[in-house]
């Protein structure tokens, strides 16, 4: 499944004193099995994009082309839509709504006309995923969980849709250093089992760990899109626009500045490692 | 989605009808609506029409947007307009129906209300428009506040406006979040029967207010450690002074009422 963006731009309340222009002509094609991370500074659009992929918003102009069909044409099924492409909020959990955990994760299901025993399989299938036990949280009030749990469960409730596309707005924000480990990785997990992922975020640590391929964003337009490593190159650039780089591409960058012969581009543990052992070694047999 | 609605209609531009002091707006409304009441004959209206038309252009604000708010009431007017033709008694009859007779005066008293309505209106949406919608309630404290000796609560009414309008935009962006959010998960907010439309909203309104209520409580508490104790003693930030604008537009009300009055005479 190929998901294209031609020239979309999208203005809020057009026509109205407070018309903004939150995207600009942004263009970009995301092909099965990515995992492209969008990055960019609050209010540079991201959250906008992301809406548009399962036509929750309409693009202004331009268009979104789903394996080059226009999905906001009129013989394109917006149910479908929804099914392949799943849309997981910033805090997820403030939509939970149902008495019961299985009844909230079973509203997808339920409204693309499932039957029970298919709802109650993907229901299961969905705690699962996000490793909750469903016997242990079926009969839950969704009110009653800790955070993390809130999320998961909310998370479950769009994999209960089984998407091809997982689209998740800041997943991770404002929860505790583990919970947001456990979800970074599931969210890992989801990519390793075939899930293409657009995953916006703030941590570029993050991004450098999972992403394979960034699009950054700035004051509505797609100023850098490229993997990691080519993004990782411009850190000055990232740094121009209020954007962080990863620890290691930090550090990596202070010792080339101090005069270190390592590569360009290095933002991953073990290659830094890697790069410094060789460097070492080098050393020592230059010594000797 | 609900975010296109435009709430209360203040338009905000900048322009001196708009930093006119509140309190000012407020009873020149209320001395607009008098005047507008006062006039006798329809030539009278000619003033207060002139000064609504320079009023709106002084105030940047489009007349289109003026003439808007007449639209929600166009079926009111009508139906005025047609009762009073037909049911008002008059000397000069123009056309007799049997039923009823259509008479000069009839029609004149129907042609006058339909203005006075159409009037009343537009002067009350300058003041709508010019003004947001806190300053207006901040307004309204300040005029009512000397009915607080006889025990009105005019500080805890304001206050609760405040905190009502305040959140109104907050509550609707939230709405749309959470709209969006299961619309995402396939609900269908959009057909069906009044059932099934009903139904739909369980998934909207659930969190809403959960949210809703999170907030109270957030807001109560960050008052309280804020030692907010009510109205009792509280002084202002912004302490609403007359200037030179305020005067010169009581001044021309006063001119606009005096012009009623005299070509009402005629
Ligand atoms: N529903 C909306 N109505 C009007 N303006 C909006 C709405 N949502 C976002 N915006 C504006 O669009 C711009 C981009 O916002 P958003 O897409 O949320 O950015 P990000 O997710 O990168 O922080 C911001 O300037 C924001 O104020
Ligand atoms: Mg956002």
């Amino acid at each position: 499944m190929q998901i294209e963006f031609k020239g979309v731009t999208h203005t809020y309340q057009e026509g109205s004193p407070f018309q903004s222009t939150a995207i600009r002509d942004v263009n970009f094609t995301v092909s099965s099995g990515e995992f492209l991370a969008l990055i960019g500074h609050t209010g540079s659009g991201k959250s906008t994009l992301a809406q548009h992929i399962n036509g929750l918003l309409r693009p202004t102009s331009g268009q979104v082309l789903i394996d080059g069909e226009d999905i906001h044409s009129s013989g394109y099924s917006k149910k479908t839509l929804r099914q392949k492409v799943g849309l997981v909020f910033q805090y997820p959990e403030h939509q939970l709504f149902e008495e019961t955990v299985e009844k909230d994760i079973g509203f997808g299901p339920r409204n693309l006309g499932l039957s029970e025993d298919e709802i109650l399989e993907r229901v299961q299938e969905a705690l699962r995923k996000v490793g909750l036990a469903y016997d242990e949280f079926r009969e839950k009030s969704p009110f009653e969980l800790s955070g993390g749990q809130m999320r998961r469960v909310a998370m479950a409730g769009v994999l209960a849709m089984r998407p091809e596309v997982l689209v998740l707005d800041e997943p991770a924000a404002g929860l505790d250093p583990m919970s947001r480990e456990d979800m970074l990785q599931l969210i890992r997990s989801l990519h390793e089992s075939g899930t293409t992922i657009i995953m916006i975020s703030h941590s570029m640590d993050d991004v450098a760990r999972f992403a394979t391929r960034v699009l950054v964003m700035k004051k509505g337009t797609v100023a850098m899109d490229g993997t990691p490593a080519d993004i990782f190159l411009h850190a000055d650039q990232l740094e121009e626009m209020g954007l962080d780089v990863p620890v290691i591409c930090r550090m990596n960058n202070d010792l080339r500045r101090l005069g270190l012969p390592l590569p360009e581009g290095i933002y991953e543990e073990d290659a830094l490692f890697t790069a410094l052992m060789q460097l070492w070694k080098g050393g020592e047999n230059h010594a000797s | 989605m609900l975010r296109d609605m435009t709430l209360g209609q203040y338009y905000p531009v900048k322009s001196p009808v708009h930093s006119l002091d509140p309190r000012v707006k407020i009873l020149l409304l209320i001395a607009a609506i008098v005047a507008v009441f006062m006039a006798g004959n329809m030539l009278a209206f000619l003033p207060a029409a002139v000064y609504i038309f320079f009023a709106c252009r002084l105030s940047n604000v489009p007349f289109n947007m003026l003439l808007k708010g007449i639209k929600p009431l166009r079926f009111i007017i009508i139906f005025t307009v047609v009762l009073n033709i037909f049911f008002l008694p008059g000397e000069k009859v123009w056309l007799d129906l049997g039923f009823a007779k259509i008479t000069q005066e009839a029609v004149m008293t129907a042609i006058l209300y339909a203005l006075r309505l159409v009037l009343l209106v537009m002067f009350s949406s300058l003041l709508t428009l010019t003004t947001a919608p806190v300053t207006l309630t901040d307004g309204l404290e300040r005029l009512l506040s000397p009915l607080s000796k006889i025990g009105f609560p005019a500080h805890e009414m304001a206050m609760m406006m405040t905190i009502a309008l305040r959140f109104i935009p907050t509550l609707l962006e939230e709405a749309d979040k959470i709209m969006k959010a299961q619309s995402a998960r396939g609900a269908d907010f959009e057909s069906g029967n009044l059932m099934a439309r009903a139904k739909a909203m369980v998934p909207l309104l659930v969190p809403l207010f959960v949210s809703a209520f999170r907030r109270a409580g957030d807001l109560a508490m960050a008052m309280e450690a804020r030692c907010y104790h009510g109205g009792k003693g509280r002084t202002r930030l912004h302490v609403l002074k007359m200037h030179k604008n305020d005067w010169l537009a009581i001044l021309s009300m006063a001119v606009l009422i005096a012009c009623v009055i005299l070509i009402g005479r005629l």
